[in-house]
């Protein structure tokens, strides 16, 4: 049997940049979406197998807009992966999203993954950053990044794919302290209270 | 027709009722007339016996009249009268049993020579009456004594009567055919006046032989061993034995007793309490009393038997009480004496039981059972003893100096000592509850000090040897303190965590009830101090003090000359405020009372309980019994009931408990088994939680309702399931044992923290939950109270305008729901808008169950969902971006209270592996509610009060380097606080840098009403003194 892996996942990014759009599209049309619970767009599950693990994407939406930016410690602590969304076409979101790195970076859990995603690529005609900045970017940052339309379903499974892959394997001696939870097995308790 | 024989047998009643008249006249009444001299205390007692014998020569002589009346019936009514009218014949037992008594009489008469001793008195007078003495006694030789005279008249016509008796009566049964029905009864009257001569005739050899032994003693030794009553069977004088490892010249065994002499020593053992054991060869014999054990041993083999017989025989003969019939050893069955018998011994050798009487059960030479133990002191224990010793439940009472006054115990013990549960009542009030070892207080107990004593204190923790040792909780209600921590030899020792009426709480280590190096010291406005301090709370040494508006105070504290308190130190008033977590949301004693050892004592009896298989014998012993009001009944004299539930109770009886649990394993089943094992105090698991939650409540109620104990409580709850849940386990491993099934396999880490948080911590948590509610509540009051403050405000908006506030999108605002009369508008409407959500999320607070509580959340998530679909005719699914600004509107519609303290205490209850998940994440949605989601109120929260106006900072230079407080008043209370509010808060208003004297006294606001201990409230004063100003 496989090992499941329970990764909690969070999303950032602008209003309006289409996060849940691409946590739809990852999600839909999977067998099981049935099956698992949702809270609307909000709290999706997804399990894809990752080498010889099954990762188990337990995904979290944030709300975009400023004023409820300081609830972001709360989602984003005990993350694996962070899914920090862009539209191509707003350099504004672009700028947001560099405030959401640098406070991971800060604050956020060590070792988290990040991955950027472009969203809205179908619209490239009336694009506002560049693919190369985005590269750049992502680069000086150690961070996975793909262009994805959530519309046309381009690059959306890739994206998670990327994350997957940046997920250290469990070491079988030790008990990964990298946010990522093995199901059934609580994590350290560490940073959960946060008053 | 009646038989000659009945003729005869009416001829010998005759004659011997006349006899008898005879020598009442002639013998016995002269002989009662001859009064002793009152100092002879033996004349009178010779006198006493001859009344006796006169009254059971009346009894006789009453008896024959009636049999004689019987007869003469008989004689005139042969037809109308059957056989079995005669009295001899339907009541052979009472006349048989007047025969006995009289001949009783008449041997103790012979025994003390009572015939002759009167007769001495009066000797002139019975030469007189020899001559009719002699017609008497026809046939009677001349010689010998007068008493000697006497003793045989007075025997002889009963022999000869009852020598008649039997002729006639076979005689009788011969002429009476083979089918009458009065057959029977002949036989049996021929048999038993046939016995009643053998009995006599050994009567007679065992009086004579006993007076024959009066006679050969010292007078010293007659004083001691003479009775009437008393009769020798054996004596080693006539079939030899040796006596080991006692030393004997001589060895006795009368009807009672048996007795050895050494010399002038004279050493009785009580025939009922001696216990006979065959030897291995065939001359020796063992036996056993309750102080000695000693060997008899003859010279051959038959010796041996005729001893051994004897004494069993005696042995029998004295438990039953009367003497055998017709002789010895003819008893009744069994002839062997039984092992357990009841009895009364006054122990004599030197030890615990010296002088003490028991009275009870015993075995083997030893109280075994059920007894009564006596001391001459009024010392006495009732209860269970096993091989000599208090062993099982027993109450002793102990009395005290003072009169009517006693300690009570109520106790297990064990070979001697109280060992496992007991309560103990003491003269002074006090009152433990808890267990014992070797006599000493050990293990979990509570010491409670009668409530209306001077100086009331009670203890709930561990004990040592008599001590309180290890973690303990103290009240001392004088003091309004609570000390939560370790102890050793009756001491505070380890480290300690103290909270006070007053709201201030301290932790640090303690030595010998000191504390010692720095400690936390927290006051309820919370300000903290960190250094190091006295009992007292007075700071003394190096410390920080951090002042709830980040001010902080370095430096060395001291007390000054003569009353007061100095600092030297830095201030600085220039830092942020502090970390909530450090400060007001600071948690004591974690990680310095390990949780799972906490309550070791508690959990441990259960433990020892299961590794010895359950027996229900040790269950009480070991898991405590209640006892209702039993000072009131100790009062009423009844001090010996015990109001306990009876171990061997039928409800909670241990095998059904074991099979009822057997039978209850499917998760469904095993909930419900549980939930009624938890809630029934006579389950053991019951009785377990029962006592956790008395150590709850005695850390966590009152004082201990303190928000830095928070910490500690929850993980103790969580303790307390994971503890339960292996009770559990260690009651079916014995069930399946018993049943003689294979234990159940160890299960690992992850299911048993699924069923610990799954199962057993929902049925749990409602025992712990107000208490543990209380500490949440007080822990997040700020912001629930800012919060709810918050809702008040929003609670005037209409729903429009509250939905606009919150920026929820136009298209999911849900006006179907609004139904307008005419002249309303939209935007007046109230709390109409997701109605059914709201409605939902309000039941969280209905019930204890974390889980149901986040169910309930789930379904709220649904509702709102479900509300917005039906708005938008289609199904949506809400991204967070929509969804959070309409769950603070559905939250803040709810008006939960206390949502804060709700949170966190779900949060801290869950399932751990529901982190990252669903559950975590509607919770953490909900979380939304204080921060930044709700109105955005900008006031700080009360620790970050601002200081009332710039002036302090202004006033109190942000470079004054040095400091100095001093309050007016040795600070032996907690007076921590003012000097903290005064100081932090600028709540003393009138302090002036530069003035020598600024301070103000007693300054309203500055000694909050509660820390106003007694009537005085205490002044205050405040220096400030700036110097040095760089």
């Amino acid at each position: 049997m496989m090992a499941i892996r329970e990764l909690k996942v969070c999303l950032l990014g602008d209003t309006g940049v289409g996060k849940s759009s691409i946590v739809c599209r990852f999600v839909q049309d999977h067998f099981d979406h049935n099956i698992s619970p949702t809270i609307g767009a909000s709290f999706m599950t997804k399990t894809v197998p990752c080498g010889n693990e099954l990762h188990k994407f337990l995904i979290w939406d944030t709300a975009g807009q400023e004023r409820f930016h300081s609830l972001a410690p709360m989602y984003y602590r005990g993350s694996a992966a962070a899914v920090i969304v862009y539209d191509i076409t707003k350099q504004d979101s672009f700028h947001t999203l560099k405030k959401w790195v640098k406070e991971l970076k800060e604050h956020g859990p060590e070792n988290i993954v990040m991955a950027i995603a472009g969203n809205k690529c179908d619209l490239s005609d009336i694009r506002e950053v560049p693919l190369k900045d985005a590269r750049e970017y992502a680069e000086s940052i150690g961070a996975v990044v793909v262009e994805t339309s959530a519309k046309n379903a381009i690059n959306v499974e890739e994206l998670f794919q990327g994350i997957s892959r940046q997920i250290p394997p469990l070491d079988p001696h030790e008990n990964g302290n990298n946010g990522t939870i093995k199901i059934g097995k609580p994590p350290s308790q560490a940073g959960r209270r946060c008053c | 027709m009646c038989s000659p024989e009945e003729a005869a047998l009416l001829r010998l009643e005759e004659v011997f009722s006349e006899t008898l008249t005879r020598i009442n006249s002639l013998v016995l009444q002269p002989l009662l007339t001859a009064a002793p001299d009152p100092s002879d205390s033996w004349g009178r007692e010779c006198l006493r016996l001859l009344q006796q014998l006169q009254n059971s020569s009346q009894q006789l002589c009453k008896v024959t009249e009636e049999s004689l009346q019987s007869l003469r019936e008989r004689l005139h009514h042969p037809d109308s009268t059957g056989l079995e009218s005669l009295l001899l014949l339907h009541s052979a037992d009472r006349v048989l049993q007047v025969h006995m008594e009289y001949i009783d009489s008449y041997t103790s008469c012979v025994v003390v020579q009572a015939f002759q001793k009167a007769a001495k008195r009066r000797s002139e007078y019975w030469r007189s009456q020899r001559k009719e003495l002699r017609q008497l006694l026809s046939g009677m030789s001349s010689e010998g004594s007068v008493g000697t005279a006497l003793g045989q008249a007075l025997r002889q016509p009963l022999t000869h009567h009852v020598q008649q008796y039997v002729l006639l009566l076979l005689r009788l049964g011969d002429t009476v055919g083979e089918r009458d029905p009065a057959r029977e009864l002949v036989v049996h009257a021929a048999t038993l006046f046939g016995n009643l001569q053998s009995f006599m005739r050994q009567a007679l050899d065992q009086a004579l032989a006993t007076q024959a032994l009066w006679h050969t003693l010292s007078s010293r030794l007659r004083d001691v061993l003479c009775t009437p009553a008393r009769r020798l069977l054996q004596d080693s004088q006539d079939s030899p034995v040796t006596v080991t490892p006692l030393r004997a010249e001589r060895a006795l065994l009368f009807d009672d007793a048996l007795v050895l002499l050494q010399g002038n020593n004279v050493h009785t053992f009580d025939l009922k309490l001696m216990w006979v054991e065959p030897g291995q060869d065939g001359c020796t014999f063992h036996l056993l009393t309750p102080e000695e054990a000693f060997s008899f041993c003859s010279k051959d083999p038959e010796g041996q038997v005729a001893w051994q017989w004897k004494v069993t025989q005696a042995v029998c003969q004295a438990l039953r009480g009367k003497k055998d019939f017709p002789v010895l050893g003819a008893g009744p069955e069994p002839s062997e004496p039984p092992t357990c018998r009841c009895g009364a011994y006054t122990f004599y050798a030197e030890g615990r039981f010296c002088q003490a009487t028991y009275e009870g059960e015993w075995y083997w030479g030893r109280p075994h059972g059920k007894g009564t133990l006596k001391w001459p002191d009024g010392q006495n224990h009732v209860g269970d003893f096993c091989q000599g010793l208090e062993h099982g439940f027993g109450i002793r009472l102990v009395p005290q100096a003072s009169e009517d006054k006693f300690d009570c115990y109520k106790c297990h013990w064990r070979e001697g000592s109280m060992c496992g549960y007991g309560i103990c009542e003491y003269s002074t009030n006090e009152v433990y509850k808890g267990y014992f070892q070797e006599g000493l207080r050990h293990g979990f107990g509570v010491l409670e000090s009668a409530p209306q004593a001077p100086q009331p204190c009670k203890y709930t923790g561990h004990w040592e040897r008599g001590q309180r040792s290890g973690y303990g909780i103290e009240e001392d209600s004088d003091r309004g303190e609570r000390y939560i921590g370790m102890w050793q030899a009756d001491q505070r020792h380890g480290p300690g965590v103290m909270v006070t009426q007053a709201g201030v709480c301290y932790q640090g280590t303690f030595q010998a009830d000191k504390i010692v190096g720095p400690g936390i010291l927290l006051s309820d406005d919370d300000s903290l101090y960190e250094g190091t301090f006295t009992r007292g709370l007075t700071l003394l040494g190096k410390g920080k003090v951090t002042f709830p508006n980040g001010i902080t105070l370095e430096g060395s504290f001291s007390t000054g000359a003569g009353r007061g308190l100095h600092t030297q130190g830095v201030l600085d008033t220039a830092a942020l405020p502090p970390d909530p977590s450090s400060t007001c949301k600071r948690q004591l004693g974690l990680g310095a009372f390990p949780v799972e050892s906490r309550w070791q004592g508690v959990y441990g009896p259960f433990g020892d309980f299961i590794r010895a298989g359950c027996p229900g014998d040790l269950r009480e012993a070991l898991l405590g019994f209640h006892v209702q009001s039993s000072r009131e009944l100790r009062k009423s004299q009844e001090y010996l009931c015990c109001e306990r539930t009876h171990p061997e109770d039928c409800v909670g009886r241990m095998e059904d408990i074991l099979e009822e649990l057997l039978q209850h394993r499917e998760p469904e089943a095993l909930q419900q088994y549980l939930r009624k094992a938890l809630s029934n105090s006579l389950h053991p698991l019951g009785k377990l939680l029962q006592t956790l939650m008395l150590t709850f409540q005695a850390t966590y109620t009152g004082i201990g309702a303190n928000k830095h104990l928070q910490g500690l409580a929850q993980e103790e709850v969580k303790q307390h399931a994971r503890e339960l849940w292996a009770a559990y386990r260690g009651l079916l491993q014995v069930a399946l044992e018993r049943k003689g099934q294979a234990p159940e396999e160890e299960e690992d880490a992850e299911t048993r923290d699924l069923q610990v948080h799954g199962l057993v911590l929902p049925l749990v948590l409602p025992s712990f939950y107000s208490e543990l509610f209380t500490l949440y509540l007080l822990l997040h009051e700020r912001e629930d109270s800012l919060y709810s403050q918050g809702i008040a405000n929003l609670s005037l908006f209409p729903d429009t305008k509250l939905l606009e506030f919150l920026d929820v999108q136009k298209h999911l605002w849900p006006l179907k729901d609004l139904t307008l009369t005419t002249n309303q508008r939209y935007s007046l409407v109230r709390d109409k808008c997701f109605l059914s959500a709201t409605e939902c999320l309000q039941k969280m607070i209905t019930t204890v169950d974390p889980r149901e509580k986040l169910e309930v959340l789930e379904r709220t998530y649904g509702e709102i969902e479900a509300t917005v679909s039906r708005v938008l005719g289609q199904e949506h699914k809400l991204p967070m971006d929509d969804l959070l600004p309409l769950l603070i509107y559905v939250v803040s519609r709810a008006r939960i209270q206390h949502l804060g303290a709700e949170i966190h205490l779900i949060r801290d209850m869950m399932d751990p592996m529901h982190t990252g998940g669903l559950y975590d994440f509607l919770l953490t949605a909900l979380e939304v509610r204080g921060r930044g989601g709700g109105p955005r109120q900008k006031s700080p929260g009360r620790g970050g009060r601002p200081l009332s106006g710039p002036r302090h900072r202004r006033g109190i230079s942000s470079n004054s380097q040095l400091m100095c407080v001093s309050m007016g008043r040795v600070l032996t209370e907690p007076l921590l606080l003012p000097l903290f509010k005064g100081a932090g808060c600028g709540d003393v208003g009138t302090v002036h840098p530069g003035s020598q004297l600024a301070g103000a006294e007693g300054v309203p606001g500055c000694i909050p009403e509660h820390h106003r201990r007694g009537k005085t409230p205490f002044p205050c004063r405040l220096w400030l003194r700036p110097e040095l100003e760089t």
